[in-house]
């Protein structure tokens, strides 16, 4: 079976940092924080009482707000980081292409709120105040459902659900789907709103996450010695990815090719990373193996690098182990300083930072990096964004479970 | 040419029982996995029926000891979907007799598990604690537990299993999407086996009054066992089941090099989108029947080459016959002579381990040229009456080919092709 290239022509984003896809970049360009004091909930007696949250989110342009009341917070932002790429593709489904053109947006935990309000409704007044859009409005496959419903898309459609390697996972099947045959073009990523007091309650009695109440915006600092947990934070990326030949008979702007997927499995423990990185150095080998490329030759790398004690540490051994002495010069950079972790929005969002560090040639930060710790040795580009030659970028993610996804993205 | 893909190995939990043997016997002898709720109190719930994975209590044949899977302590770590992934895994991994341990076999072999809804009783529960006793109080295990791809996660922790891993949540598309996935990752490389499936476990009164609210569910009490009763006149709804099925899945050049049984070829896969309404399908049925036609294609099939459908069919009134209609604009005049079961008549609706299992059924289908009943068939709808709904007893039918549907809310389509080797 021949394989087909497969490009990135549509991107969108709604993150902790901006709404958009340039004000989100901007911001992250800029190493401005998105980390915040929780308010759309009482937060007094959680252990930790700040996330990132989406502000100011507007869903009219993408969706009749009538018909969004029906879905739960993380459908709206995917189905809004969705309209934007679509658009950004100049993509038109027609009663031509409608067969091949197909959807993969998953999450990685659902529609919390939903689940909880209609709980509540459950225990207080019993079955008969359970909403009929509870259902469909909070399961995880409603953003590929609603996007194709919207636009008409017929082709292949699905949502995998691979806790914090989500977006990553979807994107990577996506690639497969289009480069071998199935669909001519794929709108992909993750979309995530888990910040509620179930969500933030459980990652809290997991000790996953960070307690640095008195100054979130600092609280997300990968690599750095006095980090303390990841920062739980809401949003959505996706991309529309095309098959090469296809973006070019129609003229579309093309930002990036994704040259490369890789998974594994540490099958290792639950929610820990074995020491020395193994299942994340698989993962990036598999994906250089894919991408037909020589591991020293990427230039830029968009981590995982949730701030959390143990999972960073894996990560650099794991970059060292794969690159070997490209591991000296490659820029490594965790966004997610700025952002938090979006869970199964993480991935795509950081793919979409990805090709942006590649069409403006330009690393983002990692904020708040100011002590890093023994071990951590790689260069993190601290601080502020650097202008440099990025012709490859890849971008991690790893998951609970031991799941495992990295994507490369090469200059076109 | 490429070598075909092969199952070698099939595990299951189902309401009718632990094991691809006894679940297989019940379905034939056309007994009801179908009860009374006795798992907690239902209460003011309009719901009384499901189909429960029996306990060892109350079924010594074939009843689930959990102890027999996990031991009590690691149990409460993970939730009941988990559990019985755990336990379908150890059955098609035994007679699959893979049980990788060098580095390249490990690293060769993905874990991909679907489920529709993950742990949603971990949910309930852990936001009843939130409410009466504080977050405090919440257990460190309740991410890892409801987090849907956990079953693969602790099933591939279990066995070393470290090639890919994934998790479609494709509503009750899951388990046929997940073997579709396995599919193609063997066929792309990353993988040179694949523990693939669907596990469901959410038989809880939070998810049954939700289902209720779409009035998607029977609301039957008296006789459980008639409660499923697809294509028939009196069907309302469906039921609640709850499950694994997952099988072992290679080229059968591998399993040939090592010494393993093939047990059936899976030739065709194929999946799509409705993109019409988020709960019903089109009444054309024109997204399910190209996903149909995809499985055909791959499996390079005429439709008259199919011996035997294993419908998705839930008893709702309009899902059955949305599938109907899908199935005759792609099969045309073919339809009226291929024998049609609903499973599901007997399991109820395990969601996302649906298309575990039912591939699972479709497999000894071809294996033993036996078709398996659909229970509660007593006055077929008016519009059905020119097809062959298997329905009564089991039948004997030489059986080549079989077509395993299943579909989701959000309008997915997905479609497995299952065939003698």
């Amino acid at each position: 079976m021949s394989r087909k290239r497969v490009v990135v022509t549509g991107i969108g984003l709604v993150t902790p940092v901006g709404n958009t896809v340039e004000a989100s970049w901007a911001n992250i360009v800029a190493g401005k924080s998105g980390i915040a004091a929780i308010e759309h909930f009482d937060v007094s007696g959680f252990n930790t009482r700040f996330g990132g949250s989406v502000k100011d989110f507007d869903i009219s342009p993408y969706l009749n707000p009538k018909d969004a009341r029906k879905m739960d917070l993380f459908i709206q932002y995917g189905m809004a980081a969705g309209g934007q790429a679509i658009n950004d593709a100049g993509l038109e489904c027609t009663e031509a292409n409608a067969d091949r053109i197909g959807v993969a947006i998953g999450s990685g935990i659902g529609g919390l709120p939903m689940i909880e309000q209609n709980h509540n409704a459950l225990n207080k007044g019993g079955a008969r105040r359970i909403s009929p859009f509870f259902v469909p409005g909070s399961i995880i496959n409603m953003i590929s459902g609603n996007l194709a419903i919207q636009h008409g898309f017929r082709g292949p459609n699905i949502a995998i659900t691979t806790a914090c390697t989500t977006g990553t996972h979807n994107i990577g099947y996506s690639a497969r789907t289009i480069a071998y045959g199935d669909a001519d073009v794929m709108i992909c990523g993750g979309a995530e709103m888990a910040t509620t007091p179930l969500g933030l309650g459980g990652f809290s009695a997991a000790r996953a996450l960070s307690t640095r109440n008195d100054d979130p915006a600092a609280a997300s600092r990968p690599w750095d010695r006095d980090r303390d947990g990841f920062v739980l934070s809401d949003g959505a990326g996706v991309m529309v990815l095309e098959e090469y030949e296809h973006a070019k008979a129609r003229g579309a702007t093309i930002y990036a090719e994704l040259k490369g997927f890789g998974m594994s499995d540490d099958a290792y423990h639950m929610t820990a990373p074995p020491e020395d990185g193994r299942g994340a150095a698989l993962s990036m080998q598999n994906a250089v193996r894919d991408a037909g490329i020589d591991a020293a030759s990427i230039d830029y790398v968009n981590a995982h690098g949730t701030s959390t004690p143990a999972g960073d540490l894996a990560e650099s051994r794991a970059v060292k182990k794969v690159m070997g002495s490209g591991a000296e010069t490659v820029a490594v950079s965790s966004t997610k300083s700025m952002i938090g972790h979006l869970l199964g929005a993480a991935g795509a969002v950081e793919a979409v930072f990805s090709v942006l560090a590649i069409r403006d040639q330009v690393a983002p930060p990692t904020i708040n990096l100011d002590n890093p710790q023994e071990g951590c040795d790689l260069d993190y580009v601290p601080h502020t964004a650097r202008e440099m030659k990025i012709d490859v970028a890849l971008s991690n993610s790893f998951g609970f479970g031991g799941t495992n996804g990295s994507l490369i993205f090469t200059r076109v | 040419m490429q070598s075909p893909l092969v199952i070698t190995g099939m595990g299951m939990i189902s309401p009718l029982g632990c094991g691809v043997k006894a679940g297989w016997e019940r379905l034939l002898a056309g007994r009801s996995g179908i009860s009374s709720i006795t798992r907690f109190d239902t209460g003011e719930l309009p719901i009384k029926v499901a189909g429960s994975v029996p306990s060892f209590e109350d079924d010594p044949e074939a009843g689930l000891d959990p102890d027999q899977v996990l031991d009590a302590k690691e149990r409460r770590k993970l939730e009941l979907f988990s559990l019985y992934a755990m336990g379908a895994a150890e059955e098609a991994l035994t007679q699959a007799n893979w049980f990788p341990t060098s580095e390249a076999e490990r690293l060769a072999t993905a874990t991909i598990v679907g489920s529709g809804i993950g742990g949603f009783p971990t949910i309930t529960q852990a936001q009843n604690t939130l409410l009466t006793r504080g977050h405090r109080r919440l257990s460190p295990f309740t991410v890892p537990a409801f987090l849907a791809n956990l079953a693969a996660g602790n099933v591939s922790i279990r066995y070393g299993l470290r090639g890919p891993m994934g998790c479609p949540v494709t509503a009750c598309a899951a388990g046929v999407q997940a073997i579709g996935d396995g599919m193609r990752m063997i066929r792309s490389g990353e993988a040179e086996v694949a523990l693939v499936g669907g596990a469901e476990a959410c038989i809880d009164p939070l998810s049954l009054a939700s289902f209720h609210a779409m009035k998607a569910l029977s609301t039957e009490q008296d006789a459980p066992t008639k409660a499923s009763r697809p294509f028939d006149q009196a069907r309302n709804g469906f039921v609640m089941g709850e499950g694994a099925g997952l099988l072992v899945i290679e080229t059968l050049a591998h399993a040939e090099a090592r010494g393993a049984t093939p047990l059936a070829i899976l030739s065709g896969y194929g999946t799509s989108t409705d993109a019409h309404h988020i709960t019903a399908g089109p009444e054309d049925g024109a997204g399910a029947a190209a996903a149909i036609r995809a499985a055909l294609r791959m499996a390079g099939l005429s439709p008259e080459a199919i011996d035997h459908i294993n419908a998705h069919a839930t008893s709702t009134p309009v899902g059955d016959k949305g599938e109907i209609a899908a199935l005759r604009n792609a099969f045309d005049d073919a339809l009226a002579g291929i024998p049609i079961s609903a499973t599901k008549s007997a399991t109820g609706h395990l969601l996302g381990a649906a298309g575990g299992v039912e591939s699972i059924f479709s497999t000894l289908s071809v294996m033993h040229d036996r078709l398996p009943p659909t229970l509660n068939l007593e006055n077929v709808d008016d519009d059905l009456r020119d097809l062959d709904i298997v329905s009564g007893t089991a039948r004997e039918h030489a059986t080549q080919h079989v077509l395993c549907n299943g579909f989701g809310f959000g309008g997915v389509n997905a479609a497995l092709i299952v065939s003698k080797v």
